[in-house]
Formats: structure tokens, sequence, C-alpha cells
């Protein structure tokens, strides 16, 4: 548990290639491995899974979740 | 308007210095939804982006639900209201 100071762009560099969890203020995960982003928080992911409540699809290979989420979003990357 | 640009300029300075102090600490934010994160500060940027790390979500619901995330996360500056450095969240 490192505590130095660590801006968000340190943060996105180190959870690349990590599984994650990004999490839109709609309710609905997305769980995959991050394969990158961009400074608008645009996400590439690979091999997703989509939660809403339960478990609802299933996505292999890539997805793309764009950053700028229409009526407010807020990504939460949970490094899991 | 160069004015005005110059307070906020120095409002955003204050803030984000204020802000600052409480890297290392624990903060209670409120969302402009019906959510609000207890984490301790790792560091933020420009926008007030923020990585938090040994997270509690609360989501505010007639029964306040309550999710816990250890490790790390970046929170969206985009939709936070309010910081309270030290806070402890609501009560549940």
């Amino acid at each position: 548990m490192s505590l130095r100071k660590q801006t968000p762009s340190d943060f996105l560099k180190q959870i690349i290639g990590r599984p994650v969890v990004v999490k839109l203020n709609s309710g609905v995960d997305y769980r995959g491995v991050l394969a990158c982003l961009d400074g608008y928080m645009n996400i590439a992911l690979e091999q997703t899974e989509e939660y809403v409540n339960g478990q609802l699809k299933n996505k292999y290979g890539d997805a793309f979740i764009r950053g700028n989420n229409g009526n407010s979003s807020s990504l939460y990357y949970c490094s899991l | 308007i160069k004015q005005s640009l110059v307070s906020f300029s120095l409002f955003l300075f204050l803030f984000t210095e204020l802000v600052d102090k409480c890297i290392g600490s624990r903060i209670h934010i409120v969302m402009k939804s019906d959510k609000e994160i207890v984490g301790t500060l790792l560091g933020f940027d420009d926008f007030v982006n923020m990585v938090l790390e040994d997270v509690t979500e609360f989501e505010i619901t007639p029964e306040g639900r309550r999710i816990t995330k250890l490790d790390q996360i970046l929170l969206n500056g985009n939709n936070i209201t309010m910081l309270v450095p030290g806070g402890e969240g609501p009560e549940v």
C-alpha cells in the first residue's frame, strides 16, 4: 500500500494491461483488461463483460467505451 | 472578464492547495448523483479527477447500500459535488 503522491495519469499508466472495472453513472459495470485509454477517458478493453445488476452481456475481443458519456458519467477504475 | 479570470484562478489555486493537504488522509466525496465515496486520497489532477485507495462506495437509496472496493480507483471529477477532508461518509 504505497502512499506516495500519485496523479491520475501515473495511475493510468500503471493499470494498463491489468483487469479493471469501469463503472458508469448509469449503473452499468464493464469488467475487462485495460488495453488503452486517452486523455478524454475513452477506453479500450479486452475480454469485456457487461454487468447490469446481474450479468447481462458477454463481449470478447475489444470493447470501446466513449469517455464523454452523454448525461454526466462517472468512471471508476477498480484495479482488481 | 480579466478580473473574473484572475479571481477564478486564485480560487482554483486555493482550492487545489486545500485538496493537496488531504493527500494521504481519508476523504469523503459527494457526487452529483446519490452516491458518496470514502477513501484515502493518493493524488489528483487539474480537473480534480482523484486517485483513491481503500475505497467504500455508498449508494444513497432507501436502504443505503454499501459497496467496499479495496485497491485503487480513479474517480472522474466530472460528477464530484463536494469534498470533505477527513470525512467518514454517510451514516448507515
